[in-house]
């Protein structure tokens, strides 16, 4: 018998992904207890996504990663110059989420947010069929995606992505790696 | 040899228009004939697209989006959009809910002196007890026969309970729902517990500042004459401390530190008809007179007038003036 067909839990009991639709709309629901005095605010955070769009999610990748790590007002002036569909999804999902920060999440400047993630997942896929030769059929596949963002108040930090190394770095990482050489028949 | 005639009538327009029929047709004969692409990538003879197109079988892709869009349309867009469409409006079938254990409202509401809350025993202003005896003291022997030990002087106690529990409890109104429900009417519950969704609430009761009074006794019938409601105004003077944070911990309203006089007057009621009901708070009283509460400040954007619209709505206006001094 296989194993995968014995449930001994519910079905509601299925651990979702993050990068999913069900799960990702969670973050927002999420209540921190009151910050002590003296220890800083912390920043507002709201999720947003928008799912099941045609698009390919290939091309996605590009624009979700371009604008990671920038402000809001930024990303949409950089997504405004770029003529696909995907800089559409993005840009009206990003502005989607500011309005419900302003609006529910007591964000108090709408230009205060910066984008702390931005990706594109899998979605649905519907089929259809194409007549081959000698009365055959192929399967086309029609591929949906999710975009999913997440805003973060405050000015975005200088490096997103970790820091370019400087000439000491550098210099330690060659070092380190002449060091680790192995010289053969040496002593 | 004449170009091949195919039973497919499709023939680029553009391509006829050019009246290149030489170039565009290949050449048999001239091995080496090179074919005229006109600058575009696409095949010179577009003849078999037109199959190709057809060994695919078509199916209805469905675009979310656009559904999401229709979902979230406003009942005027969906009106104006089904019109257009010429589809019959939609029956609804959301019935209206109607509430039969607690009023909508309060009988008689009382209406606080002006300058109570300054400090009752200087302003002059001593709130002994009921304030219209005669009206009350009929409504308390009504509710008598419903209610035997009903008694107006011990009241404030029970009424005090119900006040402190009730306000305890939304702290974590997920959780206390179902207690919440037994200290608070329907109408007085959307009240309490507004907006306090995903925020923390922090209340805390310090001290009574004089003893709870009881002001107005009511009782009437809603609906049909049997079905009997009492309501008790109770005056609160007490001192709180209230603080109200975001879901990100941050201060929105309020101080747990900063101890505030508090001057109330509460509604309570039952449902006298009814064997088992209790008394439940049922509503605030907000004298006309009362000034705004402080609220969390927000920025708003400025509204920018100088649309068509709003130039229109002048230009009227002006007319209008116009009109009524040459009248």
């Amino acid at each position: 018998m296989q194993s995968r067909l014995l449930h001994t839990t519910p079905v509601t009991c299925r651990k979702l992904l993050p990068s999913t639709p069900q799960f990702w709309p969670q973050y927002n629901d999420v209540v921190y207890p009151p910050r002590e005095p003296g220890l800083p605010l912390r920043p507002a955070e709201i999720t947003h996504h928008v799912s099941n769009v045609k698009y390919s999610l290939r091309k996605m990748w590009y624009i979700a990663a371009m604008i990671r790590g920038m402000s809001v007002d930024e990303a949409l002036k950089q997504l405004s110059f770029i003529e696909r569909k995907g800089s559409l999804i993005a840009k009206e999902a990003i502005e989607d989420a500011i309005d419900i920060a302003v609006s529910s999440h007591n964000v108090e400047f709408r230009s205060n947010l910066w984008i702390a993630d931005s990706f594109a997942t899998k979605a649905i896929r519907h089929k259809g069929y194409r007549k081959t030769a000698l009365r055959g059929y192929k399967i086309i596949k029609y591929d949906y995606i999710h975009y999913f963002v997440r805003l973060r108040e405050g000015r975005p930090p200088k490096h997103y992505f970790a820091p370019p190394p400087n000439g000491h770095e550098k210099m330690a990482e060659y070092l380190q790696q002449k060091r680790n050489r192995r010289i053969i028949k040496a002593l | 040899m004449p170009a091949a005639t195919h039973d497919i009538g499709w023939v680029d327009q553009a391509d006829r228009a050019e009246s290149k029929p030489l170039l565009t047709q290949p050449q048999l004969g001239v091995l080496w004939s090179v074919q005229q692409r006109n600058g575009t990538n696409k095949h010179y003879d577009p003849k078999w697209r037109k199959l190709r197109a057809a060994k695919v079988i078509k199916i209805d892709l469905p675009n979310y989006q656009r559904m999401r869009r229709e979902a979230a349309m406003s009942p005027e867009e969906q009106r104006s959009k089904m019109k257009k469409d010429g589809q019959a409006p939609p029956r609804s079938f959301t019935e209206r809910e109607i509430i039969l254990a607690c009023t909508g409202a309060i009988m008689e509401p009382y209406e606080p002196p002006k300058g109570d809350s300054v400090l009752s025993s200087l302003s002059g202003l001593n709130i002994k007890g009921l304030s219209d005896k005669g009206k009350s003291m009929n409504a308390v022997r009504k509710i008598k026969q419903y209610e035997d030990d009903f008694s107006v002087s011990e009241f404030p106690s029970l009424a005090q309970e119900i006040y402190l529990e009730a306000h305890a409890l939304l702290e974590d109104v997920e959780k206390n729902k179902d207690r919440l429900h037994d200290l608070v009417t329907e109408k007085a519950y959307p009240d309490m517990v507004w907006k306090l969704k995903n925020k923390t609430f922090r209340w805390k009761f310090v001290e009574s500042l004089e003893p709870a009074k009881v002001v107005r006794v009511r009782a009437g019938n809603a609906i049909s004459k049997e079905n009997m409601f009492g309501q008790v105004t109770v005056r609160f003077h007490t001192q709180q401390t209230l603080a109200l944070y975001d879901r990100f911990g941050r201060l929105m309203v309020g101080s747990e530190h900063l101890v505030k006089d508090c001057l109330e007057y509460v509604v309570f009621e039952k449902h006298l008809s009814e064997e088992y009901s209790e008394w439940r708070l049922h509503a605030k009283i907000f004298p006309d007179w009362m000034e705004p509460k402080n609220m969390p400040l927000k920025t708003m954007k400025k509204p920018d007038f100088s649309g068509e619209e709003y130039q229109e709505v002048e230009e009227d206006e002006a007319d209008d003036k116009a009109v009524a001094q040459t009248a």
